[in-house]
């Protein structure tokens, strides 16, 4: 069986595969205190996490805000009412 | 160039090479993604009131014939067709202890069996064994005329001993440790700084253990020889 580090791992070189980099990013952290010494996966972590951080500056630099997403749920005693 | 413009061409660089990097394990990438997912095919079994037969016996006939060229090719490690083997050995194990015998489990166990056959035939067709032949020697088991061992070591005793030791080396580890691969981080740590000899073999014992319940050790086992080779240094150097 693979253990929940191992499939962490996985998990974020198929998000890389997807540039699905947040997430990505999740899943190193998921498998780091397995693989915290080896060295590819460090690498693979560490540039990932710089990613984001250049896409955070871009993202400010143009005024955008990709980090928030606002989601509102409208529900009231079980039943979905009518958005107004 | 504007500080943004700076930024999005290191932006194109850094996806870059996690493109290639990842590309790079494309093939391996693969292969861990086809043993995860029988790895969950195999856990879904075993969770109560999800054992399918019908579906159960469609997805691993479905993953058997995506991965039917792992058997005939090279593809896959001596230790990925280990993890194969015990996962499906699992999903036998989980099938026989559900009691039902049905033709989807039959169809399911045929399948599985075929395939197990296959995979040990496998690697001696395509992989000729080019391993060392190893001779183990040792005295006969009984005391010579002064009722002395011939070897003149009390191999048994000498091995009761060095057990006590780890056990005790174990138990000063393992407080306020929460996971055993710390206490063997630990232990690695004490072989390599400390050149403890006892504290070498009880990380090679918990690393074997690791093993055995399918953790992925490799890492441990560099620091393990690493730590052997000061050892070894240490003691010619004295």
């Amino acid at each position: 069986m693979l253990n929940p580090a191992e499939k962490a791992y996985l998990q974020a070189l198929q998000a890389l595969r997807e540039k699905q980099y947040g997430q990505a990013a999740g899943y190193f952290d998921r498998a780091a205190e397995f693989f915290g010494n080896n060295r590819e996966f460090s690498l693979l972590r560490e540039t990932t996490n710089l990613l984001l951080e250049v896409k955070k500056a871009i993202a400010a630099a143009e005024g955008r805000n990709d980090d928030v997403l606002i989601a509102e749920e409208i529900i009231s005693y079980g039943k979905e009412t009518k958005l107004s | 160039m504007s500080r943004t413009d700076t930024l999005k061409s290191l932006e194109v660089v850094i996806e870059s090479f996690l493109e290639r990097a990842v590309s790079l394990k494309s093939g391996r990438l693969d292969v861990l993604d086809g043993i995860n997912r029988l790895d969950d095919i195999a856990r879904s079994t075993g969770e109560p009131g999800t054992f399918q037969q019908v579906e159960l016996s469609d997805q691993i006939g479905e993953w058997f014939a995506q991965h039917r060229q792992w058997i005939d090719d090279s593809t896959l490690r001596a230790s990925d067709l280990n993890r194969i083997g015990q996962i499906l050995g699992g999903i036998t194990k989980e099938i026989d202890s559900s009691g039902q015998f049905t033709p989807a489990t039959e169809k399911i166990r045929a399948e599985i069996e075929r395939w197990q056959s296959r995979m040990t035939a496998a690697p001696s067709q395509s992989r000729p064994t080019t391993g060392r032949k190893i001779v183990l020697r040792k005295g006969p088991e009984s005391l010579d005329e002064a009722g002395v061992h011939p070897s003149n070591q009390d191999s048994i005793g000498l091995y009761a001993e060095s057990l006590k030791t780890m056990a005790g080396l174990f138990e000063d580890l393992s407080r306020d440790r929460l996971h055993l691969m710390s206490i063997l981080d630990d232990s690695l740590k004490t072989a390599s700084l400390k050149k403890s000899r006892e504290a070498l073999l009880l990380s090679a014992s918990i690393i074997y253990y690791l093993k055995q319940n399918g953790y992925m050790i490799e890492p441990f086992v560099k620091r393990l020889k690493e730590a052997e080779r000061l050892q070894k240094r240490s003691r010619a150097g004295a």
